[in-house]
């Protein structure tokens, strides 16, 4: 029968191993080209952007969102943690505005090497990464766990 | 709303049934020989049903078709040059009612509804849009949708078609075919792949037949505090036609529709105020009843010229796995024809997985004008045909089995008062303004 202190210290090891692995987890990076001249976003700033209910950077430039893959995991994570959405309800979404004639979709790339290639082309472009970002590009908000 | 005794509220003395002797004015106005016309219209009906299910066949076979040898990947470079695409969207549903002394209609665009079988064409439809992409400011949009409507087909109308302009993420103008934005659901009700339920709440969008109007929009946005408020006005003249009367049809083309909106978001929240109003081009074709009426009363009761307006309030709440939604509407009319109306609804979902099960409640109540000249029965009689008083419990279930792709489960207990009848087809003498309707559908988009 472990004692009372035993117990503690195993918890306490359990919380900090935790906390470690959630430290540790790196987040989804929304990151945008270093020549866009925005520094930062708000979590709602890129809520707006790539749900299309406003697509305007705080420099006044106009935002071009971009969404990896739908294959990828990190399509489905993005969603998760930024809305707290599964892809079927994002799906969902875009029916109702696609066919009541709003906004379109952030465009979808069919690679992740064509996320960084219109990354690179397009200083307005929006996108997000799970590594570390190549030079050229910069990180304006990191998306550490759902809301 | 029975059709068969709507023309002519006078026929009822002229057929051999007296007035008095009925207790309910739901009997004064389903007199002998509407009731002919209903056995006859039934047969007519139901080989107009299959011709309908056939060409409904032969338009999803040809859209699909149409999809498949044109369908065009997404161009390669970001958004410059011209991009063309082609989308979809549809439903197969299959629902019934326990009721067969009044027929449930998704909306009043619909001239027959629900009885005990099972029946396919009131939710089932078919929507094909081709996206016209010209630079990053202009966009075209044309859409078309085959669904059941007025005259008992399925044929193909245009529901959208118009071209965008975007001169900044800030402001956006539309000019063309335009869907209808009385309420938060009514632009992309046809699209049931977008909602959890397996259609909108009837007693809250079933009055209204109209879905499309030919003019314009503007609409822009801008961040107010830590939120985002977003604004629109719009303008057109309606095309459509509806099933009010047997032969011929209400004719709502020239109508003038006019409105706008202010949607609030933040965070997890949206506040939505809408109003609307509807100037009628032309009278109901009951002119043969108006006829006989002193003309002051008929002039309190032709609804051309006059307006009706839409005011609603809508919040919903849309937090990861729990979405809710709400919404209330008054209706006012210039006139004696339709009633002013209460309406609202509620709907909960919370999603599991790939299910989504979800629980509801809507209710409509809606109360005759006065009429300063009323002729009676006459007037009163008329009137009744246009009255709602009921309520709604339902709940189902969502099934994103596929993407895609959902399966729909729904059950609707509808409790009214026997005089709740607007909403419905074909009443009989039996209606007792309760029922129960069951629901299956199939949603998917591609």
């Amino acid at each position: 029968m472990p004692t009372p202190i035993v117990l503690l210290t195993r918890l306490l090891l359990f919380w900090l191993l935790g906390t470690t692995v959630l430290w540790a987890d790196p987040g989804v990076l929304v990151v945008m080209n270093s020549a866009s001249g925005v520094e930062s976003l708000t979590r709602d700033q890129v809520v707006n952007i790539f749900l299309g209910r406003f697509r305007q950077l705080p420099n006044g430039m106009p935002a071009l969102p971009i969404d990896q893959p739908a294959d990828q995991p990190l399509k489905a994570t993005f969603y998760q943690r930024l809305v707290n959405k599964q892809l079927a309800e994002i799906r969902a979404y875009w029916a109702r505005l696609v066919f009541s004639g709003k906004t379109t979709p952030p465009r979808q790339a069919e690679t992740p090497e064509q996320v960084l290639q219109w990354l690179a082309e397009n200083p307005g472009a929006v996108a997000y990464l799970d590594t570390d970002p190549p030079s050229q590009v910069r990180i304006v908000f990191v998306l550490s766990a759902a809301p | 709303m029975n059709r068969g005794g709507l023309i002519d509220p006078f026929a009822v003395g002229t057929c051999g049934m007296t007035i008095q002797a009925t207790v309910r004015g739901i009997c004064c106005r389903a007199p002998i020989n509407s009731i002919t016309v209903l056995r006859r219209s039934g047969l007519m009906v139901s080989m107009k049903r299959s011709s309908a299910i056939i060409r409904y066949a032969l338009t999803c076979l040809f859209l699909v078709f149409l999809c498949l040898r044109t369908a065009v990947t997404p161009a390669a470079a970001l958004p410059t040059g011209i991009d063309l695409s082609l989308n979809g969207f549809g439903t197969v549903a299959l629902a019934r009612s326990t009721d067969d002394s009044a027929q449930f209609v998704r909306d009043l665009s619909q001239p027959d509804g629900l009885t005990r079988g099972w029946h396919f064409e009131n939710d089932s439809l078919l929507g094909v849009q081709a996206n016209l992409s010209m630079g990053p400011q202009w966009q075209g949009v044309l859409q078309v949708v085959s669904r059941y409507q007025y005259d008992s087909t399925f044929t193909p109308e245009i529901t959208w078609g118009f071209l965008r302009y975007d001169p900044n993420p800030v402001w956006s103008l539309r000019a063309g075919r335009l869907g209808t934005e009385f309420y938060m659901l009514a632009d992309s009700r046809l699209v049931g792949y977008s909602y959890v339920t397996v259609r909108p709440p009837v007693d809250f969008y079933g009055t209204f037949p109209f879905n499309t109007v030919d003019g314009l929009d503007i609409a822009a946005a801008t961040p107010v505090a830590g939120g985002l408020l977003r604004g629109k006005l719009y303008a057109g003249i309606n095309q459509e036609l509806s099933p009010l009367g047997r032969d011929p049809d209400f004719d709502m083309s020239g109508s003038l529709l006019e409105g706008g909106y202010l949607d609030f978001f933040k965070g997890a929240w949206q506040i939505r105020l809408g109003h609307s109003r509807l100037r009628f081009e032309h009278d109901l074709p009951v002119e043969s009843f108006y006829d006989r009426l002193p003309t002051a009363t008929a002039d309190e009761l032709r609804v051309a010229g006059k307006w009706s307006s839409f005011t609603s309030f809508g919040l919903t709440y849309d937090g990861g796995p729990l979405q809710s939604q709400f919404m209330l509407s008054k209706t006012h009319n210039d006139h004696g024809t339709f009633q002013d109306t209460w309406a609202g609804y509620l709907i909960l979902s919370y999603r599991r997985g790939d299910l989504t099960p979800f629980i509801g409640l809507s209710a409509v109540k809606s109360a005759p004008r006065t009429l300063e000249q009323p002729v009676y029965p006459y007037t009163d009689l008329y009137q009744a045909d246009f009255h709602s008083d009921q309520r709604t419990t339902f709940f189902g279930v969502r099934w994103d089995f596929m993407e895609k792709m959902c399966l729909k489960a729904q059950v609707d207990i509808v409790r009214g008062t026997a005089d709740s009848i607007f909403l419905y087809r074909w009443e009989t003498p039996d209606w007792d303004g309760s029922m129960t309707v069951f629901s299956l559908g199939w949603d998917f988009i591609f």
